[in-house]
């Protein structure tokens, strides 16, 4: 029997917003605990929440990136349960009517080519305090800076087929959110959280069987692994005759085993209704419009127009628009006059190298443009290009000329010291020159080194080749 | 230039002679608080509206220099760290916080009965319930210790003690005041509200205290109501609907007889009496009793004993009995019953048949009011309760029975229009009250009538 | 609607109360009593389909203007420790459907 598995996530995302969702807390991340909280945001009596006019803003932003209906009404919803860290009992969230409903998410999966992943909803809630169980021992402590700030949970449907499917799924998510610069993303800070659900069926079947959730994955890696795991339980419990049981599964990220949550108490009953402290969510037809006509080009419409425009490879492209940054970045480049062809090279293979986290771009392009140049110019090879642009990362204000300069890497191509290295080269390996005349022409390339290396690698490589070829032809 | 200090001095010897009679109208006060916020507004240069005034303050309201218990024991020494916006505004009109006044735990009770710090008694006959919840403030009110007080309705909880107590009680259009501070136990219906010794009283302490907050999301974008006007000098041209629903057959001979008066004294004012009918009023106080416990179960969440508040410890291996211990102790047996029932009514299976259902009934409620108000009716009026104060101990075996006394206020609560009740007389001594409603935001017309009705009416004579 | 003994636990637990054995049989009968009154609702035939709540939220400045605290969460809590509240431990990262 073959298996195939069908997941669905469950995404929770912090809003890029100065303040928390329904109170004026800074949301900054790191200050010492407990320093950012007010009546509201700790849920003392008589506190009431006022929702944050940028949070709205952004998750619509959201919503329209991921090609989502939204609603121009909308309505806040109490999730009541008791946990340490939620202050109020209760989670102000959407239920019944949330921001948005049917988007979709393209990307390509290496199984089955490109796919679109159907998102049901996407609405705005707010986040629980931080609870930290091995600090204090015997105790849970609890840091209420977190508690309020502004989250958009974002719900697929099982559109997806595997483990590296949810992975792929996640990367595209996070590059259209940071594209739209509606939050960070970064599962190691928190900022972005997953929760999955599996469940396996027949191989070619359409029906949905009993699913598992799948929770405490602390990176995009740890989530394929996560579902690794789950898949290869869930398989092995069917072929021994066992049914799969609704539970919610913990991963475990040193052993890379997931195992059921052990207290697990019967479903719980969120008993859903709307905030009585808060009026519907309405959102003016003008208003909604504006913001779908200011977002930015999103990361598959630049793949295209790169392809198009520049006629890139799909994945130069796809790697040049990895964030709104690198495709400015490169269109600068071109701008100013470089090849588009060259241009992908010398980015992706030059300034990445050079950018090691991938956020912060090393040079400004004019920088770049300028080395570039040179290249084209003779005056420094390709090698050494490399060099000259890693030491203008220190020595930003210095002109690409003068520092290939200070390295002594600028090349020769004057003619006269070529041909007198050339002609010495030639005197000195006489049996290699009879036999390239004899036929042998793939000597060129060890001529060329000889001549290279006597001029201690200044020599333009092109002039030399030229010159050497002008030589062995008389 | 007001004598801040003297004031102070005079309202404490009023205080402690209203407490000295066994009223327990207040859990917390004191002369040296008084004399502290007299200092500070003087050297303040206060001045203001209600400049000298010492108020009353519901223990559900946020207040700086005394515990807010909710009289509850869950909240025992609770001292909150940030003021309620009303008691933020009647300081900067320049009045004193006289102290916390006592209620029903959590604001749910209509008796006292429910306090956790023991019931305050009717100064009219202290044998005899004051009301509930706001049941101490009324009974300051009505001592003498203060002119006005701040109260807080959910159902009914100002004009219910205001009329067992003889004096003014005004719940405002849902909205009016800010909630920002009220601790909350039916936020759909909570409302700040106000009791004072006569209509003009409690008019002008909800002229200072209402307003547009920005940080309470369901509060009305609206200015202050300012101060009330004069009472006018009749009711030519003003159209006074009755609603048979309220005046059953079986109706209490006295509450009816003091209700007759006050039409009559309606007419002679020149105004015009109409019966009308609003048809969802049997459906009230089911519907409330679903709709308020439910948020109340949600609202009270919070008192888990993690953040502040007594925590029942000893020992204690777990979170969980954590909770369970502070909530199971911390919560008196009529608290307990509400938010069970409000957990049952929201749970799965039950909250369509129960929570939504009643939310549809309400707007047919709502919608019964907004058709009459359409048809040229300024105000309707009816009793305030359906008996006179009770006695201590005649309703607490049954649940079910208190909720009924609750019948002619909730509706208004329900459908969020102001409404007012104002004494219109005794029966064997003990005081009757008469109720108006306006549409929504008509808390001017009311107000205007019932200082009519005052002048016009002897709220002290027998009416039968 | 009978309530029952099931019912109150179920219920007592989802909202955190500790119920003894002495109360929860009262608390049976009294409630039973108070969902049979008002289960007449059910009678209601011509509420409203949907009952459309005409306002629309005021939002806030994403601006910072936090209501100052008079008294600080280390002055409040009743139990605290390097700047945490602290509970006694809960068993596992148990909170239902949410991650921690």
């Amino acid at each position: 029997m073959s298996w195939e598995p069908v997941v669905g996530l469950e995404v929770h995302v912090q809003l890029l917003t100065a303040t928390k969702m329904f109170c004026g807390c800074s949301s900054r991340f790191g200050d010492p605990p407990n320093t950012n909280v007010c009546p509201v945001c700790l849920g003392l009596p008589g506190a009431l929440p006022v929702p944050n006019e940028q949070a709205v803003r952004l998750a619509v932003r959201a919503a329209f990136a991921l090609g989502c209906t939204v609603h121009p009404r909308s309505i806040f919803a109490r999730k009541n349960y008791f946990y340490p860290d939620l202050p109020k009992g209760y989670q102000i969230s959407q239920f019944e009517e949330p921001l948005a409903t049917d988007g979709k998410l393209e990307f390509v999966s290496a199984e089955r080519g490109p796919i679109t992943v159907r998102i049901k909803r996407l609405h705005l809630e707010e986040d629980a305090g931080k609870s930290f169980h091995d600090r204090v021992p015997g105790m849970t402590a609890v840091d209420f800076n977190r508690s309020g700030v502004p989250l958009i949970e974002i719900v697929s449907e099982p559109d997806l087929r595997s483990p590296a499917e949810a992975r792929a799924y996640l990367t595209t998510l996070k590059q259209v959110l940071e594209y739209v610069e509606v939050s960070d993303c970064n599962m190691e800070e928190g900022s972005l959280r997953v929760d999955a659900n599996l469940s396996i069926r027949p191989a070619g079947s359409s029906e949905l069987r009993t699913r598992t959730e799948v929770k405490n994955m602390n990176s995009f890696s740890g989530v394929e692994r996560a579902l690794t795991a789950e898949r290869e339980r869930q398989i092995a419990a069917t072929d021994r005759g066992e049914e799969i049981i609704q539970s919610t599964m913990l991963f475990d990220a040193a052993s890379g085993e997931v195992r059921p949550m052990r207290s697990k108490e019967e479903a719980q009953d969120y008993r859903y209704f709307p905030e009585p402290d808060l009026p519907p969510l309405v959102l003016t037809g003008k208003w909604l419009a504006a913001e779908r006509a200011g977002l930015p080009e999103l990361p598959a419409a630049k793949r295209e127009r790169f392809q198009e425009r520049y006629a890139l490879p799909a994945a130069d492209a796809a790697v040049l628009s990895a964030s709104r940054e690198l495709g400015d970045y490169y269109e600068r480049v071109v701008k100013a006059g470089v090849l588009p062809k060259d241009a992908a090279n010398w980015v992706m293979n030059d300034l990445l190298a050079l950018s090691p986290d991938g956020e912060t771009l090393a040079l400004a392009p004019a920088r770049l443009v300028e080395v570039i140049g040179l290249v084209s110019g003779g005056k420094v090879s390709r090698q050494a290009a490399r060099r000259v642009l890693g030491e203008m990362v220190g020595a930003p204000k210095d002109a690409a000329l003068a520092v290939a300069e200070r390295l002594g890497l600028l090349q020769v191509s004057d003619t006269g010291a070529i041909d007198g290295w050339v002609r010495e080269t030639l005197e000195a390996h006489p049996a290699e020159v009879a036999r390239y005349k004899a036929g042998e022409t793939k000597l060129m390339g060890f001529l060329v080194g000889r001549v290279m290396k006597r001029s201690k690698g200044k020599a333009d490589p092109k002039a030399v080749s030229a010159a050497l070829t002008e030589a062995l032809a008389r | 230039m007001t004598d801040f200090v003297r004031a102070a001095r005079e309202a404490a010897k009023r205080l402690a002679a209203c407490e000295a009679k066994g009223t327990h109208a207040f859990l917390a006060w004191s002369e040296a608080a008084l004399v502290e916020q007299a200092e500070r507004l003087a050297k303040n240069g206060a001045s203001g509206p209600l400049a000298g005034e010492a108020v009353a303050v519901k223990d559900v309201i946020a207040e700086s220099q005394f515990p807010t218990t909710c009289g509850s024991k869950i909240l025992e020494g609770w001292r909150s760290p940030f003021e309620a916006t009303a008691v933020r505004r009647l300081r900067e009109a320049g009045a004193l916080v006289a102290g916390k006044a006592n209620c029903d735990e959590f604001a749910m009770g209509s008796s006292t009965e429910w306090s956790a710090y023991g019931p305050s008694r009717n100064p009219v006959d202290p044998t005899r319930v004051p009301g509930g919840s706001s049941g101490g403030s009324a009974a300051a009110v009505a001592a003498g210790a203060v002119t006005m007080a701040l109260g807080s309705e959910t159902g009914g909880s100002v004009r219910q003690p205001a009329a067992f107590c003889g004096i003014v009680g005004i719940k405002p259009t849902y909205g009016r005041v800010s909630r920002y501070g009220l601790v909350a136990f039916g936020s759909s219906l909570d409302q700040i509200g106000t009791l004072g010794k006569d209509v003009t009283s409690a008019a002008r302490l909800l002229g200072v205290i209402s307003g547009r907050d920005d940080r309470d999301a369901t509060s009305l974008d609206r200015i202050p109501l300012g101060e009330p006007g004069p009472a006018p000098a009749n009711l030519e041209g003003t159209v006074i609907g009755v609603p048979r629903e309220y005046f059953p057959e079986g109706l209490h001979a006295g509450i009816r007889a003091a209700s007759d008066r006050a039409l009559a004294r309606f007419k002679d004012l020149g105004a015009e009496v109409r019966d009308v009918s609003l048809p969802h009023t049997k459906y009230a106080v089911p519907t409330y009793y679903i709709v308020a416990p439910a948020e109340a179960s949600s609202n009270l969440a919070r008192y888990d004993g993690v953040r502040y508040g007594p925590r029942a410890d000893g020992g204690l291996k777990d979170v969980r009995a954590v909770y369970r211990a502070t909530r199971g102790h911390g919560f008196g047996p009529e608290v307990r019953r509400r938010i069970l029932l409000g957990t049952y009514v929201l749970s799965a299976g039950y909250y369509d048949a129960y929570y939504r259902k009643a939310q549809r009934v309400r707007e047919a409620i709502r919608a019964d009011f907004a058709r009459v108000f359409a048809q040229d009716v300024h105000a309707l009026f009816t009793p305030t309760t359906p008996t006179p104060a009770f006695k201590f101990g005649e309703h607490t075996a049954d649940p079910l029975a208190m909720y009924l006394s609750d019948v002619y206020v909730c509706t208004a609560n329900l459908a969020g229009v102001p409404a007012l009740s104002l004494p219109i007389g005794r029966d064997q001594g003990l005081p009757v009250g008469g109720q108006l409603i306006a549409a929504m935001e008509g808390e001017a017309r009311i107000i205007r009538i019932a200082q009519a009705l005052e002048r016009a009416v002897d709220a002290t004579a027998e009416v039968r | 609607m009978r309530v029952t003994r099931t019912d109150i636990e179920k219920v007592a637990a989802l909202a955190e109360l500790g119920v003894d054995d002495a109360s929860a049989a009262e608390l049976q009968r009294q409630l039973t009593r108070i969902l049979d009154y008002v289960a007449q609702l059910s009678e209601v035939t011509d509420d409203a389909t949907s009952a459309v709540d005409e306002r629309a939220a005021r939002l806030r400045r994403d601006v910072v203007d936090p209501d100052p605290l008079s008294r600080t969460p280390k002055e409040m809590a009743p139990a605290f420790k390097d700047g945490l509240f602290t509970v006694p431990r809960l068993g596992e990262l148990d909170r239902g459907e949410d991650a921690p």
